[in-house]
């Protein structure tokens, strides 16, 4: 075989998956795409709006759409992959329903899970009317309803950061990075539907580590009026009137804090998908103490995994934002092609 | 509210608790303040449940509120709780029932300390020994009371005379739980339902008829405090925290608050009469004070056992609304009798007398 | 200088209480000490973390250390896992065996506890006995329990208990239990912390001119540091952030 129809298949259709799929298949080779859900696209298909340009998610999941349409890339949706083995000269790849694929060489792409936000007990998530989830108001943003769980329109909302990160009471001491821009995101978009809403972010640091996302924070603050406290949120309760009561630090202020809101939203964190964390038991592939998969090197082999012919793409090895998972799924892709070149 | 999420989190928290052979150590508070609670747990347990539950007349305080008050060290409360689990050894007991919720507190306080550090559990074990010659088993399981009367809560409500149940309404009755902050914040794998739902007196209540109140300041402190109720210049944190969950659990119209931690029933009990006095405001249905129980004295009620022999009349907000709302036939006249049944002088400015 | 910190990392509950504070303030946001005292848990643990002896030596003789209640709320959702209560008791613990306790109004309150709790312990074996909480110096005890106590025999009878008996609640402990408890306070130390109060204590009412007795509570030392507040205990600063968040609520 020559190297222009080695087969590589990737283990997941989100971001990184969809990317490394693209220039493989750019490139004359023939791609397989096992995705679990039904649709292509991962998370991004759920969102409304990126940051830090609030461009509209639909232009992302469109160009990943069109990605996927190329005569080499074979996209199988509802199969989950299971275990990856070496085989002779090759890998064998096991997928739900029992049976096995042949592959050259394969992208583990199997994203991130969200945290699940009930695990925060004292935040009552699916308990108290009202605590809701970033994603949860990210789905309010598509429906263009953003009212109470009792139809009122929001007076006041909060948004707490660091939910599921940064902590070691749920097991999660890495922090998911791209929640803070998140947040600033949804408080200028929930100014902008509801100018009578007050808004408040809760937050502990705010980490606007990418391009404009310091200037994001800013413009939340000058051109929106969004309210920032520094403090994380200890407790959240439901009252009579179906708000929520927090208590917090107003930390810079020194000094506690209550206060009632109309809605909550939780920023929940990013964590190492199920799926995948199954794949890596089964496979051998080892985990960081964030359980994230482990390359061999965190500087100049991110992608790069002990197995031979097995490369990492995305949040699978930590979170990360979308600009920079597509890098990672390009990289990765580059050096699936090196290592097919070089058998 | 959304009784599924919750639910869940009490199907994770579950704790194993024995099913039978207790020793029981005694609460300095309890007995100090709710003598009656205290013979009401042992009745249960032997009489309605059949259980074994022995009591050592040679174990003392466990020293918590020394503990807690700064004046005792960890070294010495170690010694003293080992000395507890060296009576039970010697009895031949392995499962420890607790009257206290700070003894509980610290009792698995100490458990957890000896797991991590067991040069300080040989420590333990030389200084009891040079002390008083005794040595020790660590017991298989430490259970508070109030874990106890929950696992049989069923067994119970099949035997129970009365329903925490509003007869003059139909309704179920509303009531506040109050779980002691040394149950569960400390060690939550250790209290049933963790620390933010706790479980332990829901189950009972729902068990025998009656509707759980969630309020916001339900998990705030009663405001006991050690230090900030003992000296008399503190007591003004100890009275506002009281205050603060009153305020917020009045709204609810609750029918009675009941506490597992005898320091809490009897702070709810006595800061409401404080707050009746000082600001002339009371709390409760027809501002007649809210009945603040211990949960013994709850259990007691509902498998029909005389209030006054309970001690329930010993409260500054007094249970009569209560006991009319249960259809519970109490006379007024015989709360307070002398040994001899002769009628003692009933004091006056109680709630609700 | 004593190493203050390496003192405090002896103690078991300093070593489980800190590990290092990221400022989140989760403890401080439930602290019902905080919601009354001009107190803030998280800026405590901020400072001993600094290791710095001089601002450890500082607490040690403040007001601040005096202040929690040792619910314990705070270990619950802190999510680096300390608990500012155990560095809270940890302090306590040095501040008594140094003697800076006495530097403070509330600290001067420990000697109360020692001679009230403490020598409970050793002379009943309970921390707390009946005919100690007197109605005229508990009023807040209520009419319910000066009934109680104005009939503690009757009361106790009523429900099943005898006061002193051999058996059941407030029975009497026997001396030689009495005496296995001395023998621990001795061994363990706590007998040396009890001293360690005392003397601190004594010292500090001839130094304030106020008549001590090495036994019993009716003389002016006692009396004054279970009743005195020099009103700074909740002094705010003034802070229209705060009456704004006041307003919110």
């Amino acid at each position: 075989m020559t190297v222009m129809t080695k087969h590589v298949i990737i283990a997941g259709g989100g971001v990184a998956g969809i990317e490394a799929a693209g220039v493989l298949a750019d490139m004359g080779h023939t791609v397989s795409i096992l995705e679990k859900e039904g649709n292509p696209g991962g998370h991004v298909s759920k969102w409304h709006a990126l940051f830090p340009d609030r461009r509209p998610a639909g232009e992302v999941t469109g160009y990943l759409g069109k990605r996927i349409e190329n005569e080499n890339i074979r996209f199988i949706a509802g199969t989950s992959v299971e275990k990856i083995e070496r085989h002779g000269g090759g890998l064998t790849v096991g997928i739900s329903g029992g049976t096995t694929l042949n592959a050259d060489a394969v992208i583990v792409a199997t994203g991130f899970d969200l945290f699940d936000a009930r695990r925060k007990e004292e935040y009552g998530y699916g308990i108290y009317d009202n605590v809701i989830t970033s994603a949860d108001l990210e789905q309010m943003f598509n429906d263009d309803r953003l009212l109470t769980s009792d139809g009122r329109v929001p007076d006041r909302i909060g948004f707490v950061h660091c939910v599921g990160s940064r902590d070691e009471k749920v097991c999660n001491e890495h922090c998911s990075k791209v929640c803070c821009v998140t947040a600033v995101k949804q408080a200028i978009e929930v100014r902008e539907k509801l100018p009578g809403c007050e808004v408040f972010c809760f937050y502990m640091d705010m980490r606007m580590f990418g391009p404009f996302y310091e200037e994001l924070y800013r413009e939340s603050q000058e051109k929106y009026n969004v309210n920032y406290i520094r403090g994380k949120v200890s407790e959240a309760s439901g009252t009579m009137k179906k708000r929520v009561a927090l208590k917090v630090e107003d930390t810079l202020a020194g000094r506690p804090l209550k206060m009632e809101v109309d809605l909550l939203v939780l920023m929940t964190g990013m964590e190492m998908s199920k799926s995948g964390a199954k794949l890596a038991e089964a496979s051998g592939f080892a985990t960081g103490i964030n359980r994230f998969l482990e390359s061999t090197d965190n500087h100049y082999g991110s992608n790069m995994s002990k197995m031979k012919g097995v490369f990492y793409a995305g949040t699978c090895t930590a979170p990360m934002n979308i600009t920079d998972t597509i890098s990672h799924a390009r990289a990765a892709a580059v050096e699936a092609v090196k290592y097919l070149s070089s058998k | 509210m959304q009784l599924e999420g919750k639910k869940r989190i009490w199907a994770e928290y579950q704790k194993d608790i024995p099913d039978d052979h207790f020793f029981y150590v005694r609460s300095c508070i309890r007995q100090t303040f709710f003598a009656g609670s205290e013979q009401v747990f042992l009745k249960i347990m032997r009489d309605d449940l059949g259980k074994d539950v022995m009591e050592d007349p040679r174990h003392t305080t466990c020293t918590g509120i020394g503990y807690h008050g700064d004046v005792v060290p960890f070294e010495t409360i170690s010694t003293v709780v080992a000395r507890h689990f060296a009576l039970a050894t010697e009895a031949g007991y392995k499962n420890i029932a607790i009257s206290c919720v700070t003894s509980f507190g610290i009792y698995t306080e100490i458990l957890e300390t000896w797991k991590h550090f067991p040069d300080l559990l040989a420590k333990t074990r030389d200084n009891l020994f040079k002390a008083t010659g005794r040595e020790f088993d660590l017991p298989e399981s430490i259970a508070h009371a109030s874990d106890i009367i929950y696992k049989f809560r069923d067994e119970l409500a099949r035997k129970a005379k009365y329903q925490l149940y509003d007869i003059t309404t139909g309704k179920p009755l509303k009531v506040v739980e109050h779980i002691g902050c040394h149950y569960a914040k400390m060690f939550p794998k250790h209290g049933i339902g963790g620390a933010e739902f706790p479980h332990v007196l829901v189950g009972m209540i729902e068990s025998w008829g009656g509707e759980v109140i969630d309020y916001p300041e339900r998990r705030h402190c009663c405001g006991f405090g050690f230090r900030q109720y003992l000296i008399q210049a503190n007591r003004g944190y100890s009275i506002s925290a009281s205050r603060k969950k009153f305020e917020s659990m009045e709204p609810y119209k609750p029918d009675m608050i009941v506490a597992n931690c005898p320091g809490c029933a009897m702070f709810m009990d006595r800061w409401q009469y404080t707050i009746k006095e000082i600001d002339d405001v009371t709390y409760g249905g027809y501002k007649t004070g809210i009945p603040t129980l211990t949960y013994e004295e709850m259990a007691g009620l509902v498998m029909g056992y005389d209030p006054w022999e309970m001690g329930l009349q010993f409260h500054n907000v007094q249970a009569l609304p209560l006991l009319r709302k249960m259809g519970i036939k109490a006379d007024p006249d015989k709360r307070f009798l002398a040994k001899d049944g002769s009628r003692l002088p009933e004091p006056a400015n109680l709630i609700n007398s | 200088m004593e190493d203050l910190y390496a003192r405090l990392m002896t103690d078991v509950r300093f070593e489980e209480g800190l590990n290092a504070c990221m400022n989140c303030g989760v403890c401080t946001g439930i602290c019902p000490a905080a919601e009354y005292y001009n107190y803030d848990p998280r800026r405590v643990v901020d400072l001993v973390q600094t290791r710095d002896n001089n601002i450890i030596l500082e607490l040690l003789k403040s007001e601040t250390i005096w202040y929690c209640g040792q619910c314990m709320s705070c270990k619950t959702r802190c999510p680096r896992g300390n608990t500012p209560g155990l560095v809270i008791m940890a302090l306590r613990k040095v501040s008594q065996e140094l003697g800076y306790f006495t530097e403070s109004e509330k600290g001067r309150q420990q000697f109360a506890i020692k001679r009230t709790v403490g020598e409970n312990i050793l002379k009943h074996g309970y921390c707390v006995v009946s005919y100690d909480v007197d109605p005229k110096s508990h009023p807040e005890q209520g009419p319910a329990w000066e009934h109680y106590y104005n009939h503690l025999e009757d009361s106790l009878a009523r429900v099943g208990g005898e006061l002193n008996g051999k058996e059941g609640p407030t029975r009497k402990i026997s001396d030689d239990v009495l005496q296995e408890l001395k023998n621990i306070f001795e061994v363990t130390g706590g007998q040396d912390l009890y001293d360690a109060i005392e003397e601190a204590s004594e010292l500090k009412a001839a130094e304030m001119n106020m008549e001590f007795k090495r036994a019993g509570r009716d003389f002016e030392y006692f009396r004054h540091v279970v009743t005195a507040d020099n009103g700074n205990h909740q002094v705010e600063n003034e802070d229209i952030r705060r009456e704004e968040h006041a307003a919110r609520r």
